[in-house]
């Protein structure tokens, strides 16, 4: 007899080992078409000049839910997120969140909209009773008007009043110190820049009553030559000055001050320098500027913030922003909220996440909370520090007391009418 | 410019014998049109199609009143939106705080838009072309920096927040999306039967005159000035009727509606659409509309596909669409004549 089996894997047991791995690497595939994925729509701004923003809103977005799909989901649902521009026209976002659940059949919402177009979806949200997390709106009012206030809408953006209340009381410490009386203010002339500095100069007023504001200006947003701005601070010759600008017109304005050598006559507190946006793009970034924290890897610092702001350059070889951890602490609550429920419904996680404190690297102490009475996000890191011309730019920070910006906060809501 | 003026030149001749025919003509139509898209919602569910036709009527009120100005008076306003946002703001606001039946809102609200545009309009009339255009652009950076600056009454630039009540009236509730969707049908047919029946009086046939040669109707004795400021004070109430529609719409008004992007959408719809021919703003709102929400759900670089069709429109076809056809369509006619 002739042996007509060659030795080795004989046909039958390749067929059969081929069958296992088809399983094998199929089985993952027919879990997820049987389980719907659950959409998530989300309205942003990625066309104009707050482009970058929206984009590096969608960025931290699909690194946060990469995590939650490979974690099984939410409720076991794979996450599909369905991302459009609404070219930051409140119209438009309107229509393009409307069109995501109408549409689309997305079940839940993240409104990466600033300004006016949160305002605008926020009245989607009422209207459609969907799910939604505002992410990119600091303007105080969103969350604190109780007639703002709907069961379905959540806050995961920092506060225009939490900013303020740290930055005076961090600027009233050094104003003390170094006697700085005479205080010079120059920010955008619109609601954001209005609002802020008035907040601003009332803490640094309450916790420092000597100082005295000399000179306000207000450059008009997106204006592009400073140089009117510079010369009437310099005239007046304050002792320190507060600016709101952001982005690229407070780098432009910073390139323009420096021609009139304007950081080494005061000292200067800009809010919004420190954040990669600003700090990577000034050509000479002065020393020892005074700014609160936006998104910076080494504040909070623990290894978590530092490991999450690596992670995200390593995937898209540049540094998140202050809307990157909004947007990525949104999708962690919700995905939060979704195991507390056991369910990926929109009213269950929003009743689950009333009152919810996460593990976060984005924590002021390794946790944050939403809140349950106003459904905004509190306990995140928030504090201040000085700026270096290179890495990391701002070394160190003093972290803002959250009981104190308790205390003030319930204050300024009951002088604003709101409780 | 001339080839065009030119072709309005062979369609100046009123059909004097037929005049109230057309009339009953229009009628009908509208009323047809009416009851298609009123019977849309019994065939459909998709709230994005009745969402879309809303936004049709909103834009196409605006965009077919500023043809009003530009296609039948010869007026190029570059700040026309400004009635637009006007008639959002004065209906949202009164909505807010004074809180009355939602027909008394509207119409205190075109009464406010006919104040402010006799007086913009009793300025800007008497310039011409581009004199005419930039004063208008001014008048509406002046409303939009109003809104913005006076933040305790207008609410900056957030806009209205806290949304626009919708009590209901006569039994219909705008709060319901079927209800909006007839009410801003209606609204749009009304508001396109009035606006076709000012072209075609004898006003109307004034205002093409005024258009052709402004000289020779003064000389044979119309008051150029009153014509133009009568015009600009109709075309700013349809306008601010759009904008009404929108801000039920999107239940708030926001700055951005007053602001300059908004007249240089209804002048780009006007060149999409055409403005020979009196449905063309209509077309050129829906092909605008229609672009605008395909294109955005594939691309964030809309701006280029949209910047194709612009240069499409303006170097290839050179005229808007609607002007094309009838153009196609007269050309048919004609050659078919000659046989």
């Amino acid at each position: 007899m002739t042996r007509t089996r060659t030795p080795g894997i004989s046909r039958r047991s390749t067929l059969a080992l081929m069958g296992a791995g088809a399983m094998t690497f199929a089985a993952p595939w027919v879990a997820r078409a049987q389980a719907k994925t659950i959409k998530i729509g989300m309205p942003t701004i990625l066309s104009g000049r707050v482009a970058q923003l929206g984009t590096s809103s969608r960025n931290a977005v699909m690194l946060e839910v990469e995590k939650v799909n490979a974690a099984g989901g939410l409720a076991g649902r794979q996450i599909e997120m369905v991302i459009r521009d609404s070219k930051g026209q409140p119209q438009e976002a309107a229509r393009v969140a409307r069109e995501l659940v109408n549409t689309d059949g997305c079940e839940l919402m993240i409104d990466a909209e600033a300004s006016s177009g949160a305002f605008a979806v926020h009245e989607v949200a009422r209207d459609l009773g969907v799910f939604c997390i505002h992410t990119n709106s600091e303007t105080s009012a969103l969350t604190a008007d109780p007639k703002q206030h709907i069961p379905n809408a959540f806050r995961t953006a920092r506060q225009g009043v939490h900013d303020s209340i740290v930055g005076g009381s961090y600027a009233a410490a050094i104003a003390k110190a170094k006697g700085l009386k005479k205080w010079a203010t120059c920010s955008p002339d619109y609601a954001y820049g209005r609002d802020t500095t008035a907040e601003f100069t009332l803490y640094l007023k309450r916790f420092a009553p000597e100082v005295e504001i000399i000179s306000e200006s207000w450059p008009k947003l997106f204006q592009p030559d400073y140089t009117e701005v510079v010369t009437k601070i310099l005239q007046a010759k304050p002792q320190a000055l507060y600016s709101c600008l952001w982005g690229g017109d407070l780098t432009s304005y910073i390139d323009q001050a420096n021609i009139y050598a304007m950081f080494g006559q005061m000292e200067v507190f800009a809010v919004n320098m420190a954040d990669y946006t600003a700090l990577t793009v000034v050509k000479n970034l002065p020393k020892g500027i005074h700014s609160g924290n936006r998104y910076i890897k080494t504040f909070p610092t623990t290894p978590e913030n530092a490991a999450w702001g690596d992670a995200y350059k390593a995937k898209y070889n540049e540094y998140p922003t202050n809307w990157s951890w909004e947007n990525a602490t949104a999708i962690m609550l919700m995905a939060e909220a979704s195991k507390k429920a056991n369910s990926a419904d929109g009213k269950k996680i929003a009743e689950a996440l009333k009152g919810l404190t996460i593990k976060c690297p984005f924590g002021a102490d390794g946790t944050v909370t939403m809140r349950g009475d106003d459904h905004t996000l509190v306990g995140y890191a928030i504090g201040w520090g000085t700026t270096i011309p290179q890495e990391p730019y701002v070394p160190e920070v003093k972290a803002g007391d959250w009981k104190t910006i308790f205390e003030l906060e319930a204050e300024w809501k009951k002088s604003k009418g709101y409780t | 410019m001339t080839e065009l003026e030119a072709g309005r030149a062979q369609t100046l001749v009123p059909q004097r014998g037929g005049a109230a025919l057309q009339r009953y003509r229009d009628v009908l139509i509208a009323l047809i049109a009416f009851a298609v898209l009123a019977s849309l919602p019994l065939f459909t569910g998709s709230k994005a199609l009745l969402d879309f036709v809303i936004r049709c009527s909103a834009y196409g009120l605006f965009a077919t009143s500023l043809n009003l100005l530009v296609g039948y008076t010869g007026l190029t306003s570059f700040g026309h939106g400004m009635f637009f946002g006007l008639g959002a703001y004065s209906f949202g606001l009164i909505m807010q705080k004074l809180g009355v039946p939602i027909p008394i809102a509207f119409v205190a609200t075109l009464a406010i838009t006919a104040i402010v545009a006799a007086i913009i309009g009793a300025i800007c009339v008497r310039l011409k072309e581009i004199y005419f255009a930039f004063v208008t652009l001014a008048f509406q950076m002046l409303i939009h920096s109003t809104i913005l600056s006076w933040a305790s009454f207008t609410g900056g630039d957030q806009g209205l927040r806290g949304g626009i009540p919708r009590p209901a009236f006569l039994g219909i509730n705008l709060a319901n999306h079927v209800h909006l969707y007839i009410a801003s049908c209606a609204l749009l047919i009304l508001g396109l039967l009035a606006m076709r029946q000012i072209a075609q009086s004898p006003f109307g046939y004034t205002l093409r005159m005024i258009r052709d040669n402004a000289a020779r109707a003064s000389f044979l004795g119309i008051d150029v000035w009153r014509a133009k400021l009568t015009v600009f004070v109709l075309a700013a109430l349809f306008a601010a009727m759009g904008g009404m529609v929108m801000a039920l719409f999107v239940s708030g008004a926001y700055p951005e509606f007053a602001y300059w992007t908004i007249s240089g959408e209804a002048i780009f719809i006007n060149m999409l659409g055409g403005v020979s021919t009196f449905l063309g703003p209509m077309v050129g709102t829906v092909l605008l509309l229609l672009l605008n929400d395909t294109v955005t759900r594939f691309t964030e670089y809309h701006g280029i596909v949209l910047g194709v069709v612009i240069l499409f429109f303006a170097l290839g076809l050179r005229k808007g669409l609607l002007d094309f056809v009838a153009e196609w369509y007269a050309h048919r006619r004609e050659t078919g004549e000659g046989r």
